[in-house]
């Protein structure tokens, strides 16, 4: 009983701890995604760790791949018969998109190509922020060679996603004539994803021609 | 003769008492924080990153994960050639819950904790006046709890047996 006595007032409970200092290192992502984009492999990440997922196109571990840079700009066009030129029929329009299937678990999204897939993601630590926005810049119109123009308003969207119900996180809409406009949110942590089926509204008679316009979408994370 | 077995019966009384308190005290042995300043990390943080860096579509997964290395060297000098049961211990600390895995080169066994809990990471006699290893920890903390940089804190807890 005295050497337990002795111990006891000898090794304090407190007296020994081992501290490591842990710090949250860049733990912001933004990936958006319009078009087709690049990652190093499927999500398909799970709640437990290591993920069970041993599929393929799965990241080899930590559940999942990591989103690439991709320069490249898809178009989204629409040829008319010269009969069929403001006769009032919208006219779909296609995307030379090869995005149908969703980086987050391989998924057919989006039909190609009369769909354009549009998705993304914000990772933030901490507590829950205000949602990112997407938005579109938007010229005033479409133009051609010789300067003829067709409003960006005669063009405008559905959204949807193979499966998908609820809310589309990229609604539908349609193009202002020049200006940036908002197209989307995304809340903090979670993927979002919607295809696109873009209409030229084809209800006026504009000249013959080739008529282009580039949007630029950009996505901002608080 | 009544009186006298009355008399006779009550040292037997409190003797079983005194055995039977000893006995509990003996099978609840407080455990002893282990001196374990000799320890030291072979990385000077640990940088989290998220465990996946994609976000799954629907529900939540806020997890983010860190690993360091670290050299495990405790004084159990105190309990030199008697056996005893060494428990790794992570107390419940902020900024709120916390797993802990960790595998071993052997001395000690592999393990996983939530804060709160201690995990048994050695049983048998103690031969040495020290012992050491070397524990690779992998760390899980929900992201949303992150703000800062924080100290997580864990201690070695002897049961003598």
């Amino acid at each position: 009983m005295l050497r337990g006595a002795t111990l006891l007032a000898a090794l304090s409970p407190s007296a020994f701890a081992y501290t490591v200092t842990i710090d949250a290192a860049a733990p912001q992502t933004i990936y958006l995604q319009v078009g087709v984009g690049s990652f190093s492999a499927d999500y398909c990440g799970g709640t437990t760790y290591p993920p069970p997922h041993n599929t393929p196109n799965c990241g080899p571990a930590y559940g999942g791949g990591t989103p690439q840079n991709n320069t490249t700009i898809n178009s989204v066009s629409v040829t008319l018969a010269s009969t069929a030129v403001g006769n009032g029929t919208a006219q779909a329009m296609t995307t030379n998109s090869t995005a149908a299937n969703s980086f987050l678990d391989g998924w057919t999204f989006c039909s190609v190509p009369g769909q354009l897939y549009i998705g993304g993601f914000f990772r933030t630590a901490g507590a829950t922020t205000a949602a990112a926005q997407v938005t579109a810049t938007v010229p005033a119109a479409l133009t051609d060679a010789t300067g003829d123009t067709i409003p960006f308003s005669k063009i405008q969207w559905t959204s949807s996603g193979i499966g998908d119900n609820g809310t589309e996180p990229f609604p539908a809409g349609t193009f202002v004539n020049g200006g940036v406009q908002t197209v989307g949110s995304m809340g903090s942590n979670s993927w979002n994803e919607s295809c696109w089926t873009f209409t030229y509204l084809n209800n006026t008679v504009p000249p013959a021609g080739t008529f282009t316009g580039v949007v630029l979408y950009t996505m901002s994370a608080p | 003769m009544i009186a006298a077995r009355r008399a006779s019966t009550r040292p037997t009384f409190f003797l079983a008492l005194a055995l039977g308190i000893f006995s509990a005290a003996a099978a609840q042995a407080k455990p002893i924080t282990i001196d374990d300043s000799g320890t030291a990390a072979l990385e000077p943080s640990v940088s989290l990153r998220w465990r996946s860096a994609t976000p799954p579509r629907s529900g939540i997964d806020n997890l983010m994960v860190g690993t360091t290395t670290i050299r495990v060297r405790i004084n159990v000098m105190p309990w030199l050639h008697r056996s005893g049961r060494i428990y790794l211990s992570l107390p419940a600390q902020q900024p709120g819950p916390i797993g802990a895995s960790w595998i071993t080169q052997g001395r000690f066994l592999p393990g996983q904790i939530q804060s709160g809990n201690r995990a048994l990471v050695y049983a048998g006699p103690i031969t040495t006046p020290f012992m050491e290893d070397v524990l690779k920890f992998h760390f899980t903390v929900d992201g949303s709890l992150i703000r800062r940089s924080f100290p997580v804190t864990f201690h070695f807890e002897m049961d003598e047996s």
